[in-house]
C-alpha cells in the first residue's frame, strides 16, 4: 500500500531554498523602507534624515548575500539536467541582485526626509 | 522538482482493460449534474465555473455600459448628459465593478472551470466552498450594482480615499455600500484562493510533479498566494473606514490623531498586487495558448515560471508608487520607484519567452493568435508607460491626469481583457465542442483592437495637456475637444466588437453538442475527453506536455486504463497526491450537490447589504440563517465512510481520507489562519502607524490598561489552549466535550478581562485615533472569541452525537488550530499595545 509521506518531499525546505534570494530582497526592501519611514515620523524624527550609514550597511550585506547565492548557482545555465528549483534559484539570485542594486542608488544619492 | 521533464513511458497501464460492466454507469450516477431548477444546487466545478464565468462577463458588460456613459458625457465640452453627482456614481461604479466584480472573479472563475481538468482531478477539493464563493459573489454583486438605480451607489472613486469618503463629506449610505459590499466580496475571493492553492498542491494527477505542472497552474498558485497576503489589507482598511463612519472611531481624521494616508497604505498594499493578481492568470493562459498555436514547447519554460514567482514577490514592494504625490519621504519613494522598475525585468522575461516561442514554432493563424498578438502590442505599451510613471518627477507631472487613465487601461485591457478573449476563443470548444466563428472573430478583433487604441491612445495626450481624471465636464477652450471626441468614438467601436462577440458566443453555445476532441492539438490535459465526472480515469503523467509526449494517453484515459476509473466508495472522489512529486497519497471523498452553500451565501450577502441599509433585525436574521446553513453544511462533512481502503489501480491501494497534517483540510485551515493573521497584522500596522504620528504615546488623556490584567488575560488564553490540546488527545473519551467547553470559558473570561482593562483605562474608541486603533485590535480578538463560542458547542455536540472518531477528526484538529491561533493573536495584541509605547519612550 502506498502511504502519505509528505515529509520526505521536504516541500517547505525546497521552497525556502528556491526563493531565498527573493526573501533577501524583500527583507532588504522592508528594512530600508521601514527605517526611512520611521526616522521621518514625528515619533522618531532624526536630524539630517534617515541613517544612510545603516542603510548602506544593510545594502552591502544584501548585495553580498545575493552575489553569493548567484555565485553558488553559476553552473546552472550550463547544466542540461538542472531542474526547476535550480533554475529558479539562479534566476532569483540575479533578479534580486539587480533589484538590490537599484535600491542602493537612492541610498547613495538621496538625503533627508523632504 | 529536479525530476526530468519527461520519462520513458511505463509499459504497463495502471488498470487492466476492458473495464467491468456497470462501472462507468455507477460513476455517471454519482457525478450526474441535476437538471432544471435543481441545477442551482450543483457544486461541481464545471457547473459553478460556467456560472461564475457567465456572471463575471455580465459584470464586464454592465461596467462597460457605464464606461460608455462616461465617454458619452465627455464626448463634447460642457455636456449636460449626466449631472456631476450621477457622473461621480457612474465612474466609481465603472472602476469598482470592473476591478472587484469582473477582473478578479473572472480569473478565479476560469481557474475553477479549467484547473481540475488541466490537473487531471475530478473536481476541486472543496466543491461546496466554490459554490458558496460563487453565490456570495453573484447575489452580493448584483444587489450592489442595483444601488446605482436608487442613487445609492458609491461616489468616492474606486479607491475610496478618505476624508472624501468619511461621514463629513459622504454622509449618505453610498460609501457604506462600497465598504460592506466589496469587503465581503473580498472574502469570497479569498475562499476561492484557498480552494485553488489546495487544489493545485494536493489534487494533481499522479506523476504531475511541480516541474511538470502547467504554467497556468503555476500562475494561479502564485496568484492565490498573493490573494492570501494582499486582500487582508483591504479587508482591514474597509473595516476601519466603516467603523469610523458607523461609530465615529477617527482612524482617518487628522485633527483627532488619525491619518488619511493610513487608508492609502492599506488600500494600495492590496491594490498594487491586485494588478498582478489580474495580470498573472492572463500571463499563465498566454503561456498555455502560445505553445499550442506555435506547435512547439514554451521557450525558457522554467524561466517563465520563475518570472511568475518573481513578479508575485516584487509586486508587494510597489504599493506606494500610487502615493508619490501624497507627501511621503523622498527616500521611501525612491525605494518604491526602484522596485517598480525591477518588476519590469521578470515581466520582460515572459514577454521575450512568448516572442521566442512564436518565432521558433509554426504559428496557426486563428482567433486566439490575433488576440494574443493584440495583447502583446497593447500590454507592452502599457508596461512602458508604467516604467515612465515609476519615475517620480514624471509621476508628479501626470498624477491624476488622463495619462494615468490611459496607462491603466493599456495594462488592464491589454494585459487581461485581450488574453481573456483569446482564452474564450481557445477554450469555448470545451463547453459543447463548437468553435466560435473565425470570420466574425476577425471583425471582433479589429473592432476591439482598433476601438481600444482609438479610445485610449489619445488619452495619453489629453493627460499631458493637463486634463484631470474624474472631471464630469470641461471648458471648450482647453484644447481637449478633438481628443475627447476621438476617445468616445473609439469606446463605442470597442463596444461594438464586444457586442459582436456576445452574439457569436450565444449562437455557438446554442448549437448542438459535438465531440470536443483536441481542436488546436494542445498539449494540456483539459483536452482529454471529459464529462460531469471529469476524465473517465485519472491520467498518469510522465511528461511536461502530456498530450504531445504521451500520444496514446487520450485513448487510454477514455477507456479507463488509468487511475480510479470507478467510484470506489460509491461517492464522489478524486485522488490526493503529494505536493512536490504528485505521488498518490489517499482517496479524497468529495461532498455532493446541495442547497446549503447557496442558502449560506444568500444569508451572508443579505446580512451585509441589509446591515448597510440599517435594517438591523432583517440583517441579523440573514446572518443567523447563514450561520445555520454553514453549520448544517459542516455537520454533514468529516464523516468516516465505511471503507478504509480503496484500490485505485492494480496493486495500488490507498487509504480513504487522511487526518492531521496529511489532510487537505488541515492545510486549508492553516492558509485561512494565514489570511486571518494578515488581517490582524493590518490592524496592528494601523495601530503602529497612528502611534508613530504622536509625540507622546499613549497620547495625553489616554492610558494603557493595567499590566496585571494583560497577564491574567494571556494566562487564561494559554489555559484554554492547553485544555484544547488535552481535548485533541482525548478522542473517544467522555471528557473531550467538557474540556472544550472549559476552554471556551477560559477564552470568554480572557476577553472579559480585556474589556475590563479597557474600561479601567477609560479608553473610549471615539476619543482619539489611538484609542480607536487599540479598540480595533481588541475588537478583532473579540470577533475570534465569538467564533470560538460557536465552534466549541458545535464540537461538543459532534462528540456527544458520535461524529468524532479516529478517521473523522478533522473538525477537532481544525478547531484546535483556530483555537491556538486565537491564543497567539490574543497575546500578540496585548503585547503590541504595550510594546509600541515602550519603544517610543
Amino acid at each position: 500500500m502506498t502511504t502519505a509521506n509528505h515529509a520526505s518531499e521536504h516541500f517547505f525546505r525546497r521552497l525556502l531554498r528556491g526563493i531565498l534570494p527573493l526573501l533577501v530582497w524583500l527583507l532588504h526592501f522592508a528594512f530600508c523602507y521601514g527605517l526611512a519611514a520611521t526616522q521621518c515620523t514625528p515619533a522618531a524624527m532624526r536630524a539630517g534624515g534617515p541613517d544612510r550609514t545603516l542603510l548602506g550597511a544593510a545594502t552591502v550585506l544584501a548585495l553580498l548575500a545575493c552575489a553569493w547565492l548567484a555565485w553558488r548557482a553559476r553552473g546552472v545555465p550550463a547544466r542540461r539536467d538542472a531542474g526547476l528549483l535550480e533554475w529558479a534559484g539562479f534566476l532569483f539570485a540575479v533578479l534580486s541582485l539587480v533589484a538590490v542594486c537599484w535600491n542602493a542608488v537612492p541610498v547613495l544619492l538621496v538625503a533627508g526626509c523632504a | 522538482m529536479t525530476a526530468p521533464v519527461s520519462e520513458p513511458l511505463p509499459q504497463q497501464l495502471p488498470n487492466p482493460l476492458p473495464r467491468p460492466e456497470g462501472e462507468l454507469e455507477r460513476l455517471e450516477d454519482v457525478w450526474r449534474t441535476p437538471r432544471g431548477w435543481r441545477f442551482l444546487s450543483s457544486v461541481n466545478n464545471t457547473s459553478i465555473g460556467l456560472l461564475y464565468i457567465g456572471t463575471a462577463l455580465l459584470f464586464f458588460v454592465l461596467a462597460g455600459i457605464l464606461g460608455l456613459l462616461i465617454r458619452t458625457q465627455l464626448a463634447v465640452p460642457d455636456n449636460a448628459f449626466l449631472s456631476a453627482g450621477t457622473y461621480n456614481q457612474v465612474f466609481t461604479m465603472h472602476g469598482t465593478v470592473m476591478m472587484f466584480l469582473f477582473a478578479i472573479p473572472v480569473v478565479e472563475a476560469i481557474a475553477v472551470y479549467l484547473l481540475p481538468n488541466m490537473l487531471g482531478a475530478r473536481d476541486l477539493p472543496f466543491p461546496r466552498l466554490s459554490a458558496y464563493a460563487y453565490w456570495a459573489y453573484a447575489i452580493g454583486g448584483l444587489a450592489f450594482f442595483c444601488t446605482l438605480f436608487a442613487g445609492l451607489a458609491p461616489d468616492g472613486g474606486w479607491f475610496m480615499y478618505p476624508p472624501l469618503t468619511g461621514t463629513k463629506y459622504s454622509p449618505g449610505l453610498n460609501a457604506d455600500f462600497w465598504l460592506l459590499g466589496i469587503g465581503f466580496i473580498e472574502i469570497s475571493a479569498i475562499a476561492g484562493a484557498i480552494e485553488l492553492i489546495i487544489g493545485i498542491l494536493f489534487t494533481r494527477a499522479p506523476g504531475m510533479t511541480l516541474g511538470r505542472m502547467p504554467v497556468y497552474a503555476w500562475a494561479m498558485l502564485v496568484v492565490a498566494v498573493m490573494i492570501v497576503f494582499a486582500f487582508p489589507a483591504v479587508i482591514a482598511g474597509t473595516a476601519l473606514l466603516e467603523l469610523e463612519r458607523a461609530f465615529d472611531m477617527p482612524f482617518f481624521i487628522a485633527e483627532r490623531g488619525g491619518d488619511p494616508l493610513l487608508w492609502q497604505h492599506l488600500f494600495w498594499f492590496f491594490g498594487h498586487p491586485e494588478v498582478y493578481i489580474i495580470f498573472l492568470p492572463a500571463a499563465g493562459m498566454v503561456s498555455t495558448m502560445i505553445p499550442t498555436i506555435a506547435g512547439t514547447p514554451l521557450v525558457a519554460r522554467r524561466a517563465v515560471i520563475a518570472a511568475l514567482v518573481g513578479v508575485g514577490v516584487f509586486s508587494f514592494g510597489l504599493w506606494a508608487h500610487h502615493m508619490f504625490t501624497a507627501g511621503l519621504g523622498v527616500l521611501e519613494m525612491s525605494f518604491v520607484s526602484a522596485a517598480s522598475m525591477a518588476v519590469a525585468v521578470p515581466t520582460a522575461i515572459q514577454v521575450f519567452a512568448w516572442i521566442c516561442t512564436l518565432w521558433k514554432g509554426s504559428v496557426q493563424r486563428g482567433a486566439p493568435t490575433l488576440f494574443l498578438l493584440g495583447f502583446m502590442f497593447i500590454f507592452v505599451l502599457g508596461g512602458l508607460t508604467g516604467v515612465m510613471v515609476a519615475v517620480i518627477p514624471f509621476d508628479w507631472q501626470v498624477h491624476d491626469t488622463y495619462f494615468i487613465v490611459a496607462h491603466l487601461h493599456y495594462v488592464l485591457i491589454g494585459g487581461m481583457v485581450f488574453p481573456v478573449f483569446a482564452a474564450m476563443y481557445y477554450w469555448i470548444p470545451l463547453i459543447n465542442g463548437n468553435r466560435l466563428s473565425e470570420t466574425w472573430a476577425r471583425w471582433v478583433f479589429w473592432l476591439m483592437f482598433g476601438g481600444f487604441n482609438l479610445s485610449f491612445f489619445p488619452m495619453h495626450i489629453t493627460g499631458l495637456l493637463g486634463m484631470p481624471r474624474r472631471v464630469y465636464t470641461y471648458a471648450p477652450d482647453l484644447g481637449w475637444n478633438g481628443l475627447n471626441l476621438l476617445s468616445s468614438v473609439g469606446a463605442f467601436v470597442f463596444a461594438a466588437g464586444v457586442a459582436l462577440f456576445a452574439v457569436d458566443a450565444v449562437r455557438t453555445l446554442r448549437r448542438d453538442e459535438r465531440r470536443v476532441g483536441n481542436p488546436w492539438n494542445a498539449s494540456t490535459l483539459e483536452w482529454l475527453t471529459s464529462e460531469d465526472y471529469g476524465n473517465r480515469s485519472i491520467p498518469r503523467v510522465t511528461a511536461t506536455n502530456p498530450l504531445w509526449d504521451q500520444p496514446t494517453l487520450a485513448r487510454e484515459v477514455e477507456e479507463g486504463a488509468h487511475y480510479l476509473p470507478q467510484t470506489a466508495t460509491g461517492r464522489r472522489e478524486t485522488i490526493a497526491t503529494s505536493p512536490v512529486g504528485a505521488r498518490p497519497t489517499y482517496l479524497l471523498v468529495l461532498p455532493g450537490d446541495g442547497w446549503l452553500p447557496l442558502v449560506a451565501a444568500a444569508g451572508t450577502a443579505g446580512f451585509f447589504l441589509l446591515l448597510t441599509m440599517k435594517l438591523s433585525w432583517l440583517a441579523w436574521t440573514c446572518g443567523l440563517a447563514a450561520i445555520a446553513a454553514t453549520i448544517g453544511w459542516l455537520w454533514q462533512s468529516d464523516r468516516a465512510v465505511p471503507q478504509t481502503e480503496a484500490e485505485v489501480a492494480s496493486g495500488l491501494t490507498l487509504p480513504v481520507g487522511a487526518t492531521g497534517t496529511a489532510s487537505h483540510s488541515w492545510w486549508a485551515t492553516i492558509i485561512m489562519l494565514v489570511v486571518d493573521a494578515s488581517i490582524f497584522a493590518s490592524f496592528a500596522f494601523a495601530y503602529l502607524h497612528i502611534s508613530m504620528r504622536l509625540q507622546v504615546c499613549p497620547p495625553p488623556g489616554s492610558t494603557l490598561p493595567p499590566l496585571a490584567l494583560a497577564w491574567l488575560s494571556a494566562g487564561l488564553l494559554a489555559a484554554g489552549s492547553v485544555l484544547v490540546w488535552l481535548a485533541t488527545r482525548s478522542l473517544g473519551r467522555r471528557r473531550l466535550p467538557w474540556l472544550v467547553l472549559a476552554a471556551l470559558a477560559c477564552a470568554v473570561a480572557s476577553f472579559g478581562v480585556d474589556l475590563h482593562g479597557l474600561r479601567a483605562a477609560d479608553l473610549a474608541p471615539d476619543a482619539s485615533a489611538w484609542a480607536a486603533a487599540v479598540a480595533a485590535l481588541a475588537g478583532y480578538q473579540g470577533l475570534h472569541i465569538v467564533l470560538l463560542a460557536i465552534l466549541a458547542p458545535y464540537l461538543a455536540l459532534r462528540a456527544w452525537r458520535g461524529h468524532l472518531g479516529a478517521r473523522s477528526r478533522a473538525t477537532l484538529d481544525n478547531i484546535a488550530l483556530v483555537w491556538h491561533y486565537t491564543t497567539l493573536q490574543g497575546i500578540a495584541w496585548l503585547s503590541a499595545v504595550r510594546l509600541v509605547p515602550l519603544l517610543m519612550d
